[in-house]
């Protein structure tokens, strides 16, 4: 590497962040890292070096957000790598999942994740540089049964960074949106996973889905480390990409999105064309 | 057309492609239930029928969303087909769009509308029949339009909660569709409707002359019919078998497969890299 970066990571106490937090402290970098709780944070990532920077948020603050970017900016000078990675996940039907649930998971999800590029674009902006990226998820390109709301918040992300990469491209500025699949990291625990309250007994298929898929913690096909090592590499390309699914299984339930899209096209493709005024 | 008289709840009635929607499925003898924040200028738009019902809803409310249901459901016995068609387009980088305008927008196009699937759903349920149209945009399909990153976040929320919505109520006989309209000639690019963000930056140049585009040479000159937009939604609820994504406009329909051949052209290019990531 030839040159310390400067990295504003959200989320990082567990997951994918604690990972990236860890391998970026490793290699020599500078790293702002924000967590709910900082205590938590520093006993997980275990580094008491001046390159280190961890940060107590609310990410549903303006105001707390806007000062955790002020302080890296006065400790670092620069901030050339944010990665919005702070998100959990929400099961149930939307009947199940009451407005107050709903809300509670864009409130992280995405107003967090607005947040923190909203304040932290002027920097970039100056600076003329820098690479925001965005954690979603295969569930941002594909929903899939009992994840309704998370799949739209995580849908959302996917929108906003496409339409974010063609708006700071004259600032010299990357955008990336990463879709992971199943990784072996915390989220399928109980302190990642909100699952309904209000659970409705004729929703038999979603229990049973949800039954499946928790029994996968502890043996999801993903690697976390070799996820935070394409993501960091990916910030040393001149010409990263806008998507980057991570996964074989996110690979595979991509492409069957887009089968079915084809199909689609094609079984509406004359009602569709069909909408123009008589000339 | 079915013999029949199938029940309609249409939410944002009052114009643009709801109010198309209304006065059509009234000339087609069906029952009508239609939102709007004001009811009197429905009634003054569409006239009085005994198959239509009024109402003012603030649909960002459960209890309003609920009782506009309950009405619904007392006065016409069922509800067979919903709607969620009330939105507004928000312009604006993500650093100018204030987190206030943004929740703003996510309040109707997404918080309302998870208001009505909620509060609808146990009377379809119950029904073990019924068909939610969530009315997104093209710009939930793609996020190829500058200045429009929290629209498309909102309508990409919509996008991805109909996809899980619809295997979640397969099981009880109840069809989802995402309708994704390209351009068409409503007032939806109207000053009054198109909202604009307080805060502009001069520097967001790319931002500008999109909103400038719209508000200027796009808007009056859309090339689809709004009165040809709802014929397809009642014809696509007549079918047995509805598609779960519905483009509508040669303009949309082009887009879609643009980005779809993008995509897949992407997930080949980092295949590698996608893939490499498992234990």
């Amino acid at each position: 590497m030839n040159k310390q970066k400067v990295w504003y990571i959200t989320g990082a106490s567990k997951g994918f962040g604690l990972s990236l937090v860890k391998q970026l402290l490793n290699a020599g970098e500078l790293v702002a890292a924000t967590s709910r709780n900082t205590n938590e944070l520093i006993a997980a990532v275990g580094n008491t070096s001046d390159n280190f920077l961890p940060l107590q948020v609310d990410l549903g603050s303006e105001d707390s957000v806007n000062s955790s970017i002020q302080s890296t900016i006065q400790k670092f000078n620069r901030i050339d790598v944010v990665i919005n990675n702070a998100g959990y996940g929400i099961g149930g039907s939307i009947e199940e999942l009451t407005d107050t649930e709903t809300r509670g998971n864009f409130e992280v999800n995405v107003f967090g994740l607005l947040n923190v590029i909203r304040l932290v674009m002027p920097q970039l902006r100056a600076q003329k540089s820098g690479h925001i990226i965005n954690i979603a998820s295969i569930a941002g390109i594909a929903g899939g049964i009992g994840w309704s709301i998370y799949a739209a918040t995580k849908f959302a992300v996917v929108g906003l960074t496409e339409v974010l990469a063609l708006d700071v491209k004259e600032f010299g500025i990357n955008v990336t949106v990463v879709a992971p699949g199943a990784f072996r990291t915390s989220f399928l625990t109980p302190e990642s996973l909100i699952m309904a309250k209000d659970q409705i007994e004729d929703y038999t298929a979603i229990r049973e889905s949800h039954n499946k898929f928790l029994k996968m913690d502890g043996h999801q096909s993903g690697d976390p480390e070799k996820a935070a090592e394409a993501i960091i590499n990916i910030t040393k390309l001149e010409n990263p990409p806008l998507h980057l699914l991570l996964g074989s299984d996110a690979y595979n339930r991509a492409m069957d999105k887009l089968d079915l899209l084809e199909k689609e096209f094609l079984a509406n493709e004359e009602l569709s064309k069909s909408m123009a005024y008589q000339g | 057309m079915s013999t029949q008289q199938k029940v309609w709840f249409v939410t944002g009635a009052s114009k643009g492609l709801g109010l198309s929607l209304v006065k059509q499925l009234l000339n087609g003898g069906y029952k009508v239930a239609a939102t709007t924040r004001n009811a009197t200028d429905l009634t003054k738009a569409v006239g009085t029928n005994q198959n239509f019902l009024p109402l003012t809803v603030d649909l960002a409310s459960e209890a309003s969303v609920s009782d506009a249901i309950e009405k619904t459901v007392a006065k016409f016995g069922r509800i067979d087909v919903v709607v969620n068609n009330a939105g507004y387009g928000q312009i604006g980088g993500l650093e100018e769009v204030s987190d206030q305008e943004a929740r703003a927008n996510f309040e109707v196009n997404v918080f309302g509308s998870l208001n009505v699937i909620r509060m609808v759903l146990p009377h379809l349920r119950e029904q073990r029949s019924g068909h939610i149209f969530n009315v997104s945009s093209i710009g939930g399909f793609t996020g190829m339009f500058p200045g429009f990153g929290v629209y498309c976040a909102t309508k990409f929320a919509v996008q991805g909660f109909t996809e899980s919505l619809s295997v979640e109520v397969k099981p009880f006989g109840i069809h989802a569709t995402i309708v994704s309209p390209g351009y068409f000639r409503t007032n939806f690019l109207e000053s009054d409707s198109l909202s604009v963000p307080k805060n502009q930056i001069e520097a967001y140049q790319a931002v500008r002359d999109s909103q400038t585009a719209h508000q200027n040479s796009i808007n009056g000159n859309q090339p689809g019919d709004p009165e040809k937009g709802v014929a397809a939604i009642i014809k696509i609820a007549e079918t047995e078998n509805p598609p779960l994504h519905l483009f509508l406009g040669a303009d949309a329909y082009a887009v879609a497969q643009q980005k779809v051949a993008a995509v897949s052209n992407e997930l080949e290019t980092w295949k590698e890299l996608t893939t490499s990531t498992g234990f």
